[in-house]
């Protein structure tokens, strides 16, 4: 049996499969003790966990340490002369016209940040030898004083060499055994020192908070019989046995929205789709990837309270559109859905727990979308009058009926999803008329079907059981790691060569890692080369299939990346510049092999009901399904609502809907 | 809201600031030299069809501001009607809309159905426009030796560009034009860009819809503007702030600021001011105006409200011709924002009468540029960093530490990427300046020192910064920031001090080390909270204890 237990910040979701059966539960999360809500789902489930063999696990433990600062007592040691590094950052401002701006803050004091005598050059050759005789005298006397858990190490150029980084971290080790020292080379092997820093120290602010959780969470698996693989999913997509995450916490951070995806991506490919746009709404945010080919797309950065994270991660875009997303009229008159929103107490004002301003959930009930008796399978009774009288000031404000006013409070919560696809899309040279869009999370799939139109896509896929993908990511991803080496070279025919001698290198480390995490089995690659023309700033990661590894020549790779920066840019197709190799990254995959099925509930065969919901300017007569009692092969035409326990589908006019052998629910635009 | 709906207005106008930004990011993204990828000193956005900025990617405010004036002087030149699909305009000239010589405003008409809705624009800092020396001339006497002037000026894209006789001539006029080259093309990129947004939304709406929309975004800017007017009290205030000197006498540069601030409008009159000098710390008309008007949104209105010519229309400016703030031609303009900071400073100072809650102490204030360069057998290398200071202080929080101020947005080149680029220097330090700041209830922020090491023989260093001699004032009994300076630590172990304004030749072995200072304080400093103390004192910002001195007075 595969288990995959996600705890999200409201709800802790569990998915268990087993051959063709899946036991779906929901259960509250325990904030202060995340564990707690775990364990309370494993139980809920009634599952044996003596059965299980594999079990995923998503979480924020990583994220919140972060967020609300309770992650380890942690030093940083820098190049003499650059102690400052984490609060200089990049000198700039996030808000232009702020007067009272602050810089986003690192979570160490300038007091705790030192400073070793050394210098290493650009290709990583010495200037200045690491003074030994200073750092037994003075540093470490001062590290042992500060009583830290943690230790960060960031050196100048250590990307290029990471000897004086090595140097210094057995130096510490041998003086202060037990403390936790985290070197730059280890995490971010990639120029541009004030970002490994930042990568550098959260990593080892988190990791003692990481280490005793999953510590903690292993004893409490064991205590209960459980024998199987423990793994913990990463913001890259991929998991790793719980034992390697605790050397590498800093890749745990935004595992959930990662998890979405996969899942998502996984479950769209039964049906054949694998060119795909994710999108998963949830109560206050929308989580946007673009995926090709079957694989989700990457972004080389990530950051969390505007601290900058260079690790691979999956690129998800978030905008403040959920279904407690409020929406208001700001002082020029001006109508906005979100950022703000309701959360999930007092919640949108139809949950009847004190809540008067309108949300886009309010929106729904106003237009007929969602029944105040059927909302979570009917499991919570919503306030239709509550929706209705919250939507009344803005109806008066614009003249509008409070229909109108709901309907354009939706439309504005698409607007803002339309343009954070458009960001993983057409800002990245993709049409996303190229692409099925794929909607998951609680609101998902009651938006797609107009989002779609706006895009200019004609297939929705909706997975079964939308509103927990994310836990079934969990057991339907892969085991991945990433390595990225910083290497410029000017591209020509010996560069091309020592590019794939390098790569050979990286495969090797990664597979010996893979060994170690004792995750036998073939792994796939995937390579990418950062190049940009010399000159640039900023590269353009160019995939290098994999056929073409062993015949690597410059005129190819020079080919490959003038595309690339075509496609973006909308310039530097000609290759009259000379290029260069900045970065060179390899992911290694494992892949489970046979994902689990993730199937649909199914409830007899029942007559649909009648219902009314109010579509562009006025009500149309449509039929309500319920999800579960659909038949593989049943035409639905739209206008239609498709009930179903963890989401409502709403299928528009000129829309078809219909379930395939795979579960999921394919809805097509007429041509 | 006119023929426009609130969804179609909110959803095309939320498009068209989006696309602005994306203009900005691959501007940035795409660029070449190291002042516009790594420092981002440069900045697009959509214009109307008459010349008006509708939205914009927040990067430099300096730059930002006027962009409306600086078209309106190529569309008097070449009316809109005439333009050809394929024409672009192009002005960097300080005495007809633009700024100074470096930063090249580019703007590319959208045409929807054979007619023009609509500019692309970008403005980027150029690295090397010709002139007097490599990067920077601050010994320019007037503006022909601070490179190559594009008046007001119509080119095609196709015939004069790509190869073609106007791109050779520039080519043949810069020292690196590699770099200079690629960055032009980066902003016809952008252009591009945002030309193909306007027109996709045009396709999808129709050419009304955004063309009203575009109105509407500047009325709905106007009104937030003039709400936050309403809200102000009533009055005259004055305020008055300094440059140094312009680099020949000792001579303080003072810049004077009437704020009047009436029902729903403002007029700023810098009568007063001093009259323009011989060095290049003239302030074009342009630059002026957006150092003004970049306070006044800064202090009355929330971030939120986006930036467009709607903001400017309740604002009127005067400024006497002649003077430091509206040069006659030919002046040099070249360190334009050092008097343009004090324009902002002016500004805030008259504001802070009436709205104390609103403002900031004065910070560091000024855009310190700092240039290097050597010639060696492959070329001209050159080296442009722009350093910032440390914010003042406000009612409620203490200044920002080390950042660029508060017209512009910089950022730094990482240490590593100096390190690769360039062999003739490496930084050998960067860090906060403990007790930089004017303390006060709130501290300013901090200022920082970075310090270059030169490798080489023959290398040349230009600077021009500002409050080395004259320090940011405190606010409601804050105490004043402290200077700046710049030091070369020479090989044979001698030490010279620089003044602000200055060029020098280094050699392999000297040391030169740049001190930006820190923002004044606001409020008196018995005020400020024991903890707020104790924390800069642990942290190592705070060499003394302020209540030391307190305890030996009571005593």
């Amino acid at each position: 049996m595969r288990v995959g237990v996600e705890v999200g910040g409201t709800f802790t979701d569990l998915v268990a499969v087993e051959g063709g059966r899946v036991v779906v539960t929901k259960v509250p999360s325990t904030p202060k003790s995340p564990d707690v809500g775990a364990f309370a789902a494993l139980t809920a489930s009634g599952i044996d966990l003596a059965r299980i063999e594999d079990l995923g696990h998503g979480s924020t433990v990583a994220t919140n340490a972060v967020l609300e600062r309770k992650g380890a007592t942690v030093a940083f040691i820098a190049t003499a002369g650059f102690r400052d590094l984490l609060f200089m950052q990049r000198h700039d401002r996030r808000n232009i016209y702020d007067l009272f701006y602050a810089k986003p803050a690192p979570p160490v004091r300038r007091k705790d940040c030192f400073e070793a005598v050394e210098r290493l050059r650009a290709d990583g050759s010495v200037e200045t030898p690491l003074d030994e005789a200073k750092v037994r005298a003075e540093l470490l006397p001062a590290l042992r004083d500060g009583g830290y858990r943690a230790i960060a190490i960031c050196l100048l150029n250590a990307y290029a060499d990471p000897v004086h980084e090595k140097r210094l971290a057995a130096l510490i080790g041998e003086a202060l055994p037990g403390v936790l020292v985290t070197c730059s080379h280890q995490v971010a092997r990639e120029f541009r020192e004030f970002e490994r820093a930042s990568t550098t120290l959260l990593s080892a602010y988190v990791q003692p908070v990481i280490d005793g959780y999953l510590h903690r969470f292993e004893h409490k698996l064991a205590d209960a019989g459980f024998k199987g693989r423990f793994t913990v999913m990463q913001s890259n997509g991929g998991r790793l046995p719980a034992e390697a995450m605790r050397q590498s916490a800093i890749t745990a951070l935004y595992s959930g929205p990662a998890a979405g995806v996969v899942g998502a991506t996984r479950q769209a490919a039964r049906s054949g789709y694998k060119d795909l746009i994710t999108f998963d709404m949830g109560g206050t945010s929308t989580d946007v990837c673009l995926v090709q080919d079957g694989r989700p797309s990457l972004a080389a950065e990530t950051e969390i309270d505007g601290l900058p994270i260079r690790t691979p991660v999956l690129d998800i875009v978030s905008v403040g559109a959920g279904g407690g997303s409020l929406a208001w009229v700001d002082d020029g008159g001006m109508l906005r859905v979100g950022p703000q929103s309701a959360g999930a107490d007092p919640g949108p004002a139809c949950y009847g727990r004190g809540g008067t301003e309108p949300a886009t959930t309010d929106a729904h009930i106003v237009i007929g979308t969602i029944r105040p008796g059927a909302f979570l399978g009917g499991r919570m009774q919503l306030d239709g009058e509550a929706a209705r009288r919250a939507f009344e000031p803005l109806a008066e404000r614009f003249s509008l009926s409070i229909e109108q006013a709901a309907a354009s409070a939706l439309q504005l919560a698409d607007a803002n999803i339309v343009r954070a696809i458009q960001l993983v899309s057409t800002e990245r040279g993709r049409d996303p008329r190229d692409y099925a869009l794929v909607p998951f999370g609680g609101a998902g799939p009651l938006h797609a079907a107009r989002i779609a139109e706006e895009l200019g896509i004609s297939t929705i896929v909706v997975p079964p059981n939308a509103g927990v993908i994310s836990a079934y990511g969990l057991v339907a991803s892969d085991y991945t790691k990433f390595d990225a080496v910083t290497r410029k070279m000017k591209l020509d025919e010996t560069a091309a060569r020592e590019a794939g001698r390098i790569f050979a290198e990286m495969r090797a480390r990664l597979a010996a890692q893979f060994a170690d995490m004792k995750l036998p089995g073939t792994l796939d690659y995937t390579h990418t080369l950062d190049m940009r023309f010399v000159g640039q700033a900023f590269e353009v990661g160019v995939e290098i299939p994999a056929n073409r590894l062993g015949s690597l020549d410059a005129a190819y790779l020079a080919e490959l990346f003038a595309d690339a920066h075509h496609r973006t840019f909308m310039h530097g197709a000609n290759l009259d510049r000379p290029v260069e190799i900045v970065t060179l990254r390899v992911g290694a995959t494992l892949p489970i092999g046979g994902a689990p099925k993730l199937d649909r509930e199914k409830l007899e065969a029942r007559a649909p009901e009648q219902a009314q919901i109010f579509h562009g300017e006025a009500w149309l007569d449509c039929a309500r399904h319920t999800a579960e009692a659909l038949n593989a092969g049943q035409e639905i035409a739209g206008p239609a609502v498709i009930e179903g326990y963890t989401a409502t589908t709403w299928v528009p006019p000129g829309w078809t809907a219909g379930l395939d052998a795979a579960d999921n629910l394919i809805l097509r635009r007429s041509p | 809201m006119s023929q426009l709906g609130p969804i179609d207005y909110a959803v095309i106008s939320q498009a068209l600031i989006a696309g602005a930004r994306e203009m900005g990011v691959k501007l940035i993204r795409s660029a070449y030299s190291t002042i516009l990828r790594e420092a981002r000193d440069g900045s697009a956005g959509l214009m109307d069809r008459d010349g008006n900025t509708v939205a914009q990617a927040e990067l430099i405010p300096m730059q930002l501001g006027p962009i409306g004036e600086t078209l309106r002087a190529c569309l008097r030149r070449h009316p809109v009607e005439t333009l050809k699909e394929g024409d672009f305009l192009i002005n960097n000239d300080p005495f007809e809309g633009g700024q100074h010589i470096p930063d090249v405003f580019i703007f590319t008409p959208i045409f929807v159905s054979g007619r023009v809705v609509g500019f692309g624009a970008s403005v980027a800092h150029h690295l090397d426009l010709g002139g007097g020396a490599p990067g920077l001339n601050i010994h320019a006497s007037d503006v022909y030796q601070e490179g190559l002037r594009f008046p007001p000026s119509r080119y095609s894209f196709e015939h004069d560009w790509n190869g073609g006789s106007f791109e050779r001539l520039v080519t043949a006029n810069v020292r690196v034009p590699d770099l200079t080259i690629g960055d032009f093309n980066a902003q016809f990129a952008a252009n591009a860009i945002g030309v193909m947004r306007v027109k996709q939304l045009c396709e999808r709406y129709g050419t009304d819809k955004v063309e009203t929309a575009m109105r509407e975004m500047q009325d709905y800017s106007e009104r937030r503007v003039r709400a936050a007017i309403a809200q102000a009290p009533k009055g005259t205030y004055y305020g008055e702030d300094a440059v140094d000197d312009d680099g020949l006498s000792d001579e303080p540069l003072v810049v004077k600021a009437k704020v009047t601030i009436a029902e729903d409008s403002v007029e700023i009159d810098f009568e007063g001011t001093c009259a323009q000098v011989k060095r290049n710390l003239n302030c074009p008309y342009s630059s002026t105006l957006s150092a003004a008007l970049s306070c006044v949104k800064s202090v009355l209105t929330s971030p939120d409200i986006p930036y467009n010519e709607g903001m400017a229309r309740p604002i009127t400016i005067k400024v006497p011709y002649g003077s430091l703030l509206n040069p006659r031609p030919p002046a040099p303009v070249r360190a334009r924002m050092i008097p343009a900071y004090r324009v902002f400073n002016a500004v805030m100072k008259a504001l802070a009468q009436a709205l104390p809650d609103k403002v900031i102490a004065t910070g560091f204030d000024c855009t310190t540029a700092f240039c290097l360069s050597h010639l060696g057998e492959k070329g001209y290398s050159v080296y442009l960093e722009i350093f910032g200071g440390g914010y003042g202080a406000s009612k409620d929080a203490d200044g920002c530490d080390a950042v660029d101020s508060p017209l512009s947005n910089c950022s730094n080149a990482p240490v590593e990427s100096l390190d690769i680029d360039y062999g003739f220097f490496r930084i050998v330090g960067y860090e906060l300046a403990p007790d930089s700041f004017g303390l006060g209830a709130r501290r300013g922020g901090a200022g920082f020192t970075r310090r270059c090491e030169i490798l080489h023989d023959d290398v040349q260093l230009a600077i021009y910064s500002d409050r080395f001699r004259l320090a940011p004032e405190g606010l409601l009994g804050g105490e004043p920031g402290q200077r700046g300076y710049c030091r070369v630590f020479r090989a044979d172990g001698s030490v010279e001090e620089l003044k602000s304004k200055a060029a020098l030749d280094l050699g392999k072995g000297d040391i030169v080390e740049m001190f930006v200072g820190g923002g004044a304080g606001f409020g008196r400093v018995v005020e400020r909270p024991d903890a707020m103390i104790e924390r800069d004192l642990a942290d190592g910002l705070l060499t003394r204890d302020p209540r030391s001195a307190r305890k030996l007075a009571a005593e």
